[in-house]
């Protein structure tokens, strides 16, 4: 990918000990809100299940250790529930695994116990400033809720969007979803696989054509016939020339049979033995390829 | 080959590599046998070569995109997050901590905010000459009033229950108030704010307490003798901990900011660690010892001894080189 594409988009790049890189892409604050209340919400759910299941067994009033260790619970999970999930369940609490979220070191090295604790501890900063009930009226002081703007001014301030707690502990959080593997696209017109074989064999693709090529082969789909005859248009109308085609060819048909030259046939330079494609062979192949897709 | 067929052959292990992460990732079988452990890492190093020499086989964008999640998920199942290293608390919290706190100028600052503005306060809300209505103004009615039920009788013990769920009580609030002091010291101002509070809040109590009319204050100094000592130097330790943390980032010295940051938060979190072994200490004193009916010199003898740890810990433990000097 380019260096301007990756100024635009939120992925860091990771280089592992296998000194192989590869690409991340950074959370932001909507995707790890939902998380944190996940979260939130998980936690009064166990903590008052605790409560019930001590108060079922001990009386309604509780003897004062059961108080008491419901209130020390409720301490450490109020400061380190985030923590302990993080360092035992390798960068993930239980709205992190939901969310698909996981957090790892700025250098994508998995985090280890004092950053996860310490970034948990340090949410409280990015929870300044509080707000008060007290400026909408006469209510009891106890009412004080977090807004959470400095944790979202620093991350907005920072290109991966590291809150307080991440900046503190040099850690980061990341998307980690299963992915999809598609295959090749599929190309439908037998047309293709004919204008493919009009095309001169000593044409070098080049790499970036290459990625070009196969860009606008998944994504052709979405498009109108006219939309992708402006497309296509760009490397269409040259290409047409270059080859001598009629000048009516179809930039679209003609982008999808390089492609299916490309990436579907064999390519000529690299194994001369079979240069003439035998496009039904071939073309089912590509479809039972993609019939065992899941 | 054609890009077809090179997809159709590393199909199956990456397929393969997706179900070992599953399995790796749902929590019954945590362990896999060694021979799958093996098979893992090879499927692992082939994906990462594939996706290496992806450009070179030209493989569509959606393909590579692809890899990229997946060694991106193999990896961070091949390298997980380090768990606490128990082993190396005793030895942090015995002789690093105490190194640190001695030469800490930040901590020493705190202790003389906390200190000053402390005993500032008490002498204002004692000396009613110099700012009649200080001690109403800075506790407010309600609390006085709190207060002096609280303390109108003598302690007598109460029954054990309620001691205990006391404890509890301690536990979380001193310890949250320490917390809050130390991340606030981050952003400096709340830090500050926390700090001073805590210390005019707590002066003027003892001050008012103090006063000769009120006839409450022998209770209270009675209930707060035993624990005073852990209880207010945590709070301090907490507050120079965080304000350390505000210092690292606003003067970093010949580092960046962000790695002064770092670097400091790294030393000082095991400082605000010690501090929470001293609120839990101080919260069982304060359950157990100060509310009961034990007679006044055990309770002062609870005091010294526990200054006389402190000290151990702070100046013993932390004279630069002293306890291994002390060990030859």
């Amino acid at each position: 990918m380019s260096t301007a594409l990756n100024q635009l988009d939120t992925t860091i790049q990771v280089v592992t000990p296998e000194n192989i890189a590869f690409d991340y892409r950074v959370a932001g604050p909507f995707r790890r809100l939902p998380a944190f209340l996940l979260d939130l919400a998980i936690r009064i759910a166990a903590f008052l299940l605790i409560v019930f299941i001590i108060n079922f067994f001990t009386g309604a009033g509780g003897g004062g250790l059961a108080v008491a260790v419901i209130l020390i619970g409720w301490f450490v999970s109020e400061w380190f529930y985030g923590g302990l999930f993080e360092a035992y369940w390798n960068g993930q609490t239980p709205g992190k695994r939901i969310m698909g979220l996981r957090v790892l070191t700025t250098d994508g090295q998995p985090i280890n116990g004092l950053q996860a604790v310490m970034r948990n501890v340090f949410r409280t900063a990015d929870m300044y400033p509080m707000l008060s009930l007290q400026i909408l009226g006469d209510v009891p002081p106890a009412y004080i809720f977090p807004t959470f703007f400095v944790g979202l001014a620093v991350m907005a301030c920072n290109r991966r969007f590291q809150r307080v707690g991440d900046l503190v502990c040099g850690t980061l959080v990341v998307i980690e979803e299963k992915p999809w593997l598609t295959g090749v696209a599929k190309v439908e017109d037998p047309r293709t696989a004919q204008l493919a074989e009009l095309l001169p064999a000593d044409f070098r693709v080049s790499r970036s054509m290459a990625r070009t090529l196969s860009s606008y082969a998944e994504r052709r789909h979405y498009f109108t016939p006219a939309r992708r005859r402006e497309i296509a248009g760009h490397l269409g109308e040259p290409l047409v020339r270059r080859f001598g085609l009629p000048a009516d060819t179809s930039y679209d048909l003609l982008l999808c049979a390089l492609y299916y030259r490309t990436f579907i046939s064999d390519r000529p330079e690299e194994s001369p033995r079979r240069e003439v494609p035998r496009p039904h062979d071939l073309a089912a192949e590509s479809n039972a390829s993609k019939g065992s897709d899941p | 080959m054609k890009v077809v067929e090179l997809l159709e052959s590393r199909r199956r292990h990456w397929k393969t590599l997706e179900q070992m992460i599953d399995r790796l990732q749902s929590r019954r079988r945590k362990r896999l046998p060694p021979d799958d452990l093996v098979k893992f890492a090879d499927l692992y190093r082939a994906a990462c070569a594939d996706l290496a020499l992806a450009d070179a086989y030209q493989l569509p964008p959606s393909t590579t995109q692809y890899l990229h999640r997946l060694v991106g998920r193999a990896h961070n199942q091949l390298y997980r997050s380090h768990k606490f290293d128990f082993r190396l608390w005793g030895k942090i919290l015995l002789h690093d901590v105490p190194q640190s706190i001695f030469r800490d100028r930040c901590v020493q600052l705190a202790f003389c905010l906390f200190w000053g503005v402390f005993i500032a306060s008490g002498v204002l809300a004692h000396q009613q000459a110099l700012w009649p209505d200080y001690a109403q103004q800075m506790l407010t009615e309600p609390v006085i009033s709190q207060l002096e039920s609280n303390f109108s009788e003598p302690l007598s013990g109460r029954d054990p229950n309620a001691d205990l769920a006391m404890a509890g009580f301690y536990i979380r609030h001193n310890t949250s108030i320490g917390l809050k002091c130390f991340v606030g010291g981050l952003l400096v101002i709340p830090g500050l704010f926390i700090t001073v509070f805590n210390a005019a809040h707590l002066g003027a109590a003892f001050g008012y307490m103090a006063r000769p009319e009120v006839t409450e204050g022998q209770n209270f100094f009675q209930f707060v003798t035993a624990h005073g000592p852990f209880e207010l130097t945590a709070i301090v330790l907490s507050a120079g901990a965080g304000l350390r943390l505000g210092v690292a980032w606003l003067a970093p010295g010949r580092w960046g900011r962000m790695a002064s940051l770092r670097r400091t938060a790294r030393e000082a979190m095991p400082l605000m660690g010690a501090a929470m072994c001293m609120f839990f200490l101080a919260a069982l004193i304060e359950a157990f010892v100060s509310p009961s009916g034990l007679p006044y010199w055990f309770k002062a003898l609870v005091a010294i001894f526990s200054s006389g740890v402190l000290m151990f810990y702070f100046v013993v433990l932390g004279l630069p080189g002293g306890p291994s000097r002390a060990t030859g």
